[in-house]
């Protein structure tokens, strides 16, 4: 395909030319066969330990016994989707998700400010608590919003308040690091002068790195209520309120007709949010 | 407020002071009304936001808060420390409080091994589908826009919910875990790839054809070199989130050791759940290290992951929850 174009002369002086600059430098065309078999050698790690993974798990065999007549089954149950009885019901249930995921992210939000301001080496100059604050966020940051809802609605008891605990907990530790990696990023210069004109720590902060930071964490917070809609939906599944918790009835009942229904509606609303989440990040940044 | 004077071109040099004078004030006044509709409307969102979601008829007395404290005692295990090695039949042993950590260690596995599968027949998916709906390769706009609209819905569909109806489809283990983070796998990977391969450079490609190369070795040559660091490197982060995500899967019956922690919540043993917890935390930790490590190995050359797609795709790692 990448052949050479021309005739057989054509084709000679080219194969010549390639042989001279052989001889006069062997590494330029030719990469030594360690670096040659890099690629190939990760290809076939890769390959092996996902063919590992899968015939371990025993997916392919679930998939082949029953598992796709079982699938068709609920796939033509789910049509043509079904509003249900009690459609303003729905629209409460969605209203109550989205009204978690505003508060979750407000207190998430409040809670993180205080860690990003900590994690920030423009901030905070000493090593051992940044360093302390952040390792800190990144052993809480794996933690999923279900995994601690599924805990709160023990110990708050069902209802969205557990769920709007565990979208704040959930969202502390990643919106601190965000928050901190915006603070760093700052333009020091006007700091720099603000200091130089008597400046102190608070009035520095104030006056020269809040108002560079400030659109770029309203902007992660905008980001963050769109994805924590998303999670608080599924948060009802626990018995956390909102949508999930129809969703969950509906499924537990294999009504999969308005499930589809629940489902598309919720896509639907997903999609309105982040438009209107895009465009008020685009007038920010 | 971004709109130019154009009635001050028309005044006067005499009358120009007063004329912005009046324009300034007139644009003060409505960036004040603009902040105080702001203002009514948000307070009035965070007003009704804060009665749906129940923070006003949750009562935070002082029986809750002994709830709580009781609670958190109870999700603190009685540790000895004279006895913290002993076996497994005294209590007070970090035996005993990790009782089942060989079925534990297990389960953990199990959720890698979704995560890994998931991630990588996602990935794969996604590629493929990529470069189909990139607009530099295709010039046929319909398919674009059906794959991603497909791309959004895959996104927008939340794992657990996906992983319930599948659940109830092919019964409960990690077949239904590895399907759902397949899907959404494929939703996000499919819309960075995408967005990836239509920022390359379209120079290699073209000279590709110029010697006469096909479609494919213009795909092969031209185009998978220069987006190849990135996308291994979105990979390897989504590999990162799905291992979350897969842990939480289990909640629903999906597979891995989210089983394990809704038994625990379900016999209200809450020190195993913390047990469990913590063998997830750290379990995420140890990978996280090694993707790390792997990814400024491989893709020492790009130092920068480049802006795609805002936050979400410069950082999907701390993206948090299901992208």
């Amino acid at each position: 395909m990448m052949s050479l174009a021309g005739g057989a002369s054509h084709g000679q002086v080219g194969r010549d030319l390639i042989l001279r600059a052989r001889q006069i430098a062997p590494g330029a065309l030719r990469q030594p066969l360690a670096k040659r078999l890099t690629g190939p050698a990760v290809v076939t790690i890769v390959v092996a330990v996902v063919a590992y993974c899968v015939a371990d798990l025993e997916v392919l065999q679930q998939l082949y016994f029953g598992g796709l007549d079982r699938l068709e089954r609920v796939l033509s149950a789910m049509f043509p989707p079904n509003p249900g009885i009690n459609p303003l019901g729905l629209l409460q249930a969605l209203s109550v998700t989205f009204a978690m995921a505003i508060v979750g992210t407000l207190l998430g939000a409040l809670g993180a400010l205080p860690l990003g301001l900590l994690s920030a080496r423009t901030v905070m100059k000493n090593a051992a608590i940044h360093f302390v604050v952040r390792r800190v966020m990144d052993l809480f940051r794996g933690i999923p919003s279900l995994v601690w809802a599924l805990i709160l609605v023990a110990a708050f008891g069902l209802g969205p308040f557990a769920g709007v605990i565990a979208l704040a907990l959930a969202d502390i530790p990643r919106l601190g690091k965000l928050f901190g990696e915006a603070l760093e990023n700052v333009d020091d210069r006007p700091a720099e002068a603000l200091r130089a004109a008597g400046a102190g720590w608070l009035q520095t902060l104030r006056l020269a790195v809040f108002p560079q930071v400030a659109p770029v964490w309203l902007s992660q917070c905008l980001y963050f209520l769109e994805q924590n809609f998303r999670s608080s939906a599924v948060l009802g599944i626990v018995g956390a309120g909102g949508i999930g918790f129809e969703l969950e009835e509906r499924i537990r009942i294999y009504a999969f007709d308005e499930v589809i229904f629940i489902v598309i509606l919720f896509v639907v609303s997903v999609g309105v949010l982040d438009w209107v989440s895009e465009r008020l990040r685009a007038r920010l940044v | 407020m971004r709109s130019t004077n154009e009635s001050g071109e028309a005044s006067s040099a005499a009358g120009a002071l007063p004329a912005f004078e009046a324009r300034r004030r007139q644009i003060l006044r409505r960036q004040r009304l603009e902040l105080l509709i702001w203002t009514l409307v948000g307070s009035a969102v965070l007003y009704a936001s804060f009665s749906l979601s129940g923070i006003f008829s949750t009562a935070l007395d002082s029986e809750t808060l002994d709830r709580i404290a009781g609670f958190i005692d109870r999700m603190i295990p009685d540790l000895s420390a004279s006895e913290l090695f002993a076996s497994r039949q005294t209590p007070g042993s970090l035996e005993a409080w990790f009782y089942d950590w060989r079925k534990w260690t297990g389960a953990l596995f199990e959720t890698v091994q979704i995560a890994i599968v998931g991630t990588a027949f996602g990935g794969a998916i996604a590629f493929c589908l990529a470069g189909i709906s990139a607009s530099n390769l295709v010039r046929f706009a319909p398919l674009r826009f059906f794959f991603r609209r497909f791309f959004d819905t895959c996104r927008t569909v939340p794992d657990l919910i996906l992983a319930m109806i599948l659940a109830s489809a092919f019964g409960l283990g990690p077949l239904a875990g590895v399907l759902t983070i397949i899907i959404s796998t494929t939703g996000s990977l499919g819309k960075l790839f995408s967005e990836a391969i239509e920022s390359v450079d379209m120079r290699p490609a073209e000279a590709i054809r110029a010697a006469g190369g096909g479609i494919l070795a213009q795909a092969r040559f031209g185009v998978v070199p220069q987006v190849l660091p990135n996308i291994a490197s979105y990979w390897l982060l989504r590999l990162e989130l799905n291992l979350s995500v897969a842990a939480a899967l289990g909640i629903v019956g999906a597979g891995g050791i989210g089983i394990e922690l809704q038994r625990a919540i379900s016999f209200t043993e809450f020190d195993t759940y913390l047990a469990i917890l913590l063998m997830i935390v750290g379990m995420i930790f140890v990978i996280d290290l090694a993707s790390q490590f792997i990814r400024s190995r491989l893709m020492g050359r790009v130092s920068d992951l480049p802006e795609i797609g805002g936050i979400a795709a410069a950082r999907p790692r701390t993206g948090g929850a299901p992208a």
